[in-house]
């Protein structure tokens, strides 16, 4: 356990001291900012509404788990080990007293960190913003609410960057990759359009489980449904990809 | 019973076999290395040092053979067996965004009894603790160099191998490399080092292994070598020669 921790600290400097994590923060950020100033000049160009202080966070969620979120984890993704891997520092790291297994747990760790720390930021900032700018109180109910549906985000996200790692095991080049990546996302998302009725087994679909935690009555059998089936795309990706990169001669 | 029979076997190749698409790679080399050895691997270019090295560390599974350090495995207890292993494989490569105290940071916490002091250590003795804050995309090749060698030493382990340590450096830089190798077997420090270039080996190593065609032509002392050839080169070549007729 102690190596493993090594290793998962070693991941997580490595990633704190990337240009590309600090720009998906200020990314993230900047999707906040620009959405309360789309929401302000909705409000006051045509007296509309808008959304109150505890729905933005939850229209900021929307727009991000879709979008820039799975972005930054194929990113993450493909740095830690396509890019460790063409510049050959993948190489440093296995020749100490670590096994490829430890190794390829942390850094799937450091991406899980990773992206739940862009989760955290995002709420922080969106329920701040909800609050200064936005009309109606924010209860303690919704609060709760609003960090689950927060929360739970994370897992689709996960698995996610675990199909991702698993790609970035199958082909050499990173951009090969977030080209796979990009296409194979796509291409869930039209199948879910096109076959609706199965679109809930599709990985891709379980970006918006969180929208099921905020049912008034909830929903336990899809809930259930909808986290085993994400278990078992997470377990085949892992496996898949910590097998390739196993066998991966450096 | 021969004195080589009664020091302990530190690294341990048997039957070695890695056979790449291209049909080259190395065919089943066994070697043993003992304690206190400085170990030159040579061999022309394509030979397949780096592959017998890469084999050696865990970077490439063998076709078949076993390769074990200080009687542990890479196969099956890899930690066990790098535990005690430092080494600088094909090129020196560091985290580029990361500072030369950094990156060796990064390996440090791996090694119970390394702390920062340590890392300040072989920054000192590898000419580096000026660059040290540094981070290494601005580095010369032979700065890297040095880097990698701080990296592979930091842990003070028992077995250290190199491939192509002298690679980028100057001649300051080769001296100073051969001092600290030097310095290091007399703690009883084992190399496995690869180098085409013989003079260096010639200086620096006790015992030499020819590897040509993927295959070993022989192993002998230094000493043994340089009492029935003019030099080193001389016995290269004539090995070297000695298998193209065969």
């Amino acid at each position: 356990m102690a190596v493993f921790k090594t290793a998962l600290i070693n991941e997580v400097e490595k990633l704190s001291k990337k240009k590309k994590a600090w720009v998906a923060v200020i990314l993230s950020l900047a999707v906040i900012v620009v959405g309360q100033l789309v929401i302000l000049a909705v409000r006051s160009g045509f007296g509309l509404r808008g959304v109150g202080s505890g729905e933005f966070p939850l229209l900021v969620l929307s727009l991000v788990v879709n979008t820039i979120l799975p972005l930054f984890a194929a990113l993450v993704a493909i740095d830690s080990f396509s890019g460790e891997s063409a510049q050959n520092t993948l190489r440093i790291t296995l020749t100490r007293p670590v096994s490829r297994f430890k190794v390829f747990t942390a850094k799937i760790g450091a991406i899980a960190l990773f992206l739940l720390g862009a989760l955290v930021l995002l709420f922080v900032f969106s329920v701040l913003a909800g609050l200064l700018f936005n009309a109606s109180s924010l209860t303690w109910s919704d609060f709760f609410r609003l960090v689950l549906s927060f929360l739970v985000s994370l897992l689709p996200l996960v698995v996610l960057a675990l199909g991702i790692v698993l790609l970035t095991n199958v082909a050499r080049s990173g951009i090969t990759v977030f080209f796979l990546a990009i296409l194979a996302f796509l291409l869930l998302k039209v199948l879910g359009l096109v076959f609706s009725g199965y679109a809930d087994l599709l990985p891709t679909a379980q970006l918006d489980w969180y929208n099921l935690w905020l049912a008034d009555v909830f929903p336990v059998a899809a809930v259930v449904r909808q986290f085993l089936l994400m278990l078992g795309y997470g377990v085949m990706f892992f496996v898949a990809g910590f097998y390739l990169f196993d066998q991966k001669e450096l | 019973m021969s004195k080589e029979q009664v020091i302990e076997k530190v690294i341990e190749l048997e039957h070695l076999t890695k056979v790449y698409k291209n049909g080259r790679g190395i065919d089943d080399i066994s070697l043993d290395i003992y304690r206190g050895d400085v170990f030159g691997f040579l061999g022309p270019n394509g030979a397949g040092k780096t592959t017998a090295m890469k084999v050696m560390t865990g970077l490439i599974r063998p076709d078949r053979g076993e390769v074990r350090i200080l009687g542990h495995s890479v196969a099956e207890e890899y930690e066990k067996a790098m535990a005690k292993v430092g080494c600088m494989i094909e090129t020196a490569e560091s985290y580029p965004y990361l500072s030369a105290f950094e990156n060796l940071r990064q390996f440090a916490r791996y090694y119970p009894g390394v702390d920062e002091k340590r890392v300040d250590e072989v920054l000192e003795l590898t000419g580096m603790l000026k660059y040290k804050r540094e981070k290494p995309k601005r580095f010369s090749l032979g700065m890297k160099q040095r880097l990698g060698l701080a990296a592979a030493v930091l842990s003070r382990p028992e077995v250290v191998i190199l491939d192509e340590p002298l690679n980028g450096l100057d001649v300051e830089g080769m001296i100073a490399m051969r001092n600290l190798i030097k310095g290091l077997a007399e703690r009883e420090t084992t190399f496995f080092i690869s180098s085409h270039l013989i003079h260096d080996v010639e200086l620096t190593c006790n015992r030499i292994g020819v590897i040509y065609n993927g295959r070993i032509l022989d192993v002998d002392s230094t000493a043994n070598i340089l009492k029935n050839y003019a030099s080193l080169e001389n016995y290269f070549v004539s090995e070297v020669e000695q298998s193209g007729r065969i």
